[in-house]
């Protein structure tokens, strides 16, 4: 929503003043809860398996990296890339098997059509990471629509890069793929190009690097919840939905300011 | 020194596999023990190359010339091993420096110690020759081919096969010089009834330093007539400044939209689910009524709050 303010009548005025009035006085916060412990944990032991990948891989994608580190260090990475591999493509996989109803919900939201205020906050989003302070966004539902895009590329990517880690495996040890395996070396290496870039993006806006998103960290790597305010700013559509139904919203002590 | 090949002339292999038996035994590769070895339904063996063999005899059954055969059955021998390609593709994608072109005789080389066990050399070979053997570690796979016994070359001996080749079908000397003997030995064959016969290793667009002479043609002898080097290894090599370069445009891009919005805040904002009003926090002013859909252009999303525009200068 924009700076500026809108005229309402007194009678609704005096409404809005008493609400704010009772919701000072309780000294408290409404919180809304966006991710089950579940999708937490899911998320940070792949977060984690995703960053060591990123990291044991460069030790065979980039040759100056490999032969500083000898032959035999790079083998051990290169095992440790291995392990890290399954547990980035089995933690998912069990998590999945033990909560369908969230992955339905996830692949719901990543592929809901897109409004009017979708199509308008993915045309601004470019300038808006360098005018942030300038520029006020479309209010947006349950999962921005460049959140859907940059999600729905990390899934793509993820499972493109387990997929052809898998085949990598098999092609050096029971089966022989011939000149397929460096198609699918090739394949693995622009799922690398793919992560690196979104994942970066990700940890900057989701990891609340990025200012205008200081306090995002939350919803994966804490409680899970955001606070209203900023779930107002960040996902306005959704967040007047869930502050009506009240279904996810819980109280907390406010923040003391400064 | 000039650069050197291995000059293989199939029509005068008697495949007694001698050049077999001098590689495994200059290199220390093991063989199968007494009574490990199966038959495999041809004479040649192994059937192909693996870990333990760099080099073997191939045997193609082909229709000898009539006039210079009595039997049904003609044999075209090939030598197969490593090519020593003069572009080896096989080195441009080892990440761990273990292949490399020795850039005085041409021959592609190997440094098992520096072998991290990828197999990627395997799929960028145009003739399918590195295989592997088991070091043990945790199955650790390293690569094992023929490296032109650079060893001896560098102690002034030819390769090992070579001195050992009874029927002279293995010579080893200056590139060049390989070639002219090749070539000469082609037109004798083409004088002497043997029409397909021709000499690999000297294509135009694909220059090896094993250069070979096939009495009966490519296909007779298991040969590629025109190599090439797979598509899939140009691309996996541009794939790594690509990728640097877009891991590097998005961290200065990442740290220029940081620094722009360094001193960045925002009001405080609320819902009131009874008037549908979300309000700022520290001073009742009503923002947004409902939930409706946005009404302003895109235009008039960056430009409403900047000096010019008709916010002024505050943001939300």
């Amino acid at each position: 929503m924009s700076s500026k303010t809108i005229a309402v009548s007194a009678e609704e005025q005096a409404k809005n003043e008493a609400f704010l009035k009772e919701r000072k006085a309780s000294g408290k916060e409404m919180r809304i809860t966006r991710h089950s412990k579940q999708a937490r944990i899911t998320h940070g032991v792949t977060i984690v398996c995703c960053i060591l990948l990123c990291i044991s891989g460069l030790f065979v994608f980039v040759p100056q990296l490999a032969a500083a580190a000898g032959a035999q260090t790079v083998f051990a990475i290169r095992m440790s890339h291995r392990v890290l591999g399954v547990l980035f493509v089995a933690v998912p996989l069990i998590s999945a098997i033990m909560a369908p109803k969230g992955v339905v919900h996830i692949f719901k939201n990543l592929f809901h059509s897109w409004d009017s205020d979708d199509k308008k906050w993915m045309l601004l989003f470019f300038p808006y990471l360098f005018m942030a302070k300038w520029i006020h966004m479309p209010d947006q539902g349950e999962v921005k629509s460049g959140q859907r895009f940059a999600d729905g590329m990390l899934w793509l990517f993820g499972a493109e890069m387990g997929i052809t880690g898998i085949l990598l495996m098999l092609g050096s040890t029971v089966l022989d793929f011939g000149t397929g395996y460096g198609i699918i070396l090739w394949l693995h290496d622009l799922g690398f190009l793919m992560i690196a870039v979104f994942g970066m993006a990700h940890i900057f806006l989701g990891g609340g690097i990025f200012q205008p998103y200081r306090g995002t960290h939350r919803l994966m790597f804490g409680d899970g919840t955001v606070s209203e305010a900023d779930a107002l700013y960040h996902w306005g559509h959704w967040a007047r939905e869930e502050m009506t139904t009240r279904e996810h919203v819980t109280e907390f002590d406010a923040p003391k300011t400064k | 020194m000039a650069e050197k090949a291995i000059l293989f002339d199939s029509s005068k292999c008697t495949a007694c596999k001698g050049c077999q038996v001098a590689c495994k035994c200059w290199n220390d590769l093991p063989s199968p023990a007494a009574g490990e070895a199966k038959w495999s339904g041809t004479h040649q063996n192994p059937i192909d190359l693996n870990g333990n063999t760099r080099l073997i005899i191939t045997f193609n059954e082909t229709e000898a010339p009539a006039a210079y055969s009595t039997k049904p059955i003609g044999w075209a021998f090939g030598r197969r091993s490593c090519q020593h390609c003069d572009d080896a593709p096989c080195a441009t994608v080892c990440p761990g420096g273990a292949i490399t072109k020795d850039e005085e005789t041409g021959f592609v080389t190997v440094d098992d110690a520096k072998c991290i066990g990828c197999q990627y050399c395997k799929s960028a070979c145009p003739f399918d020759v590195p295989r592997y053997y088991n070091d043990g570690t945790l199955g650790k796979s390293i690569i094992n081919k023929c490296t032109g016994c650079i060893d001896r070359i560098e102690a002034g001996m030819a390769p090992a096969c070579v001195s050992t080749c009874q029927p002279d079908a293995l010579k080893f000397g200056d590139r060049d010089e390989m070639l002219k003997i090749a070539y000469e030995k082609v037109e004798w064959l083409h004088d002497h009834g043997y029409p397909d016969a021709c000499v690999a290793g000297d294509d135009e667009n694909y220059k090896t330093h094993v250069i070979h002479v096939l009495k009966y043609g490519y296909e007779a002898h298991g040969q590629l007539e025109n190599p090439s080097v797979p598509a899939t290894v140009a691309m996996t090599q541009v794939m790594k400044p690509i990728t640097a370069a877009a891991s590097g445009l998005t961290v200065v891009g990442l740290g220029a939209m940081f620094a722009l919005a360094a001193g960045y805040s925002r009001r405080r904002l609320v819902y009131n689910p009874d008037t549908q009003d979300t309000l700022d926090y520290d001073t009742s002013e009503v923002v947004q009524h409902g939930d409706p859909q946005d009404s302003e252009s895109v235009v008039e999303h960056i430009t409403e709050n900047l000096p010019f525009g008709k916010g002024g200068a505050k943001h939300e």
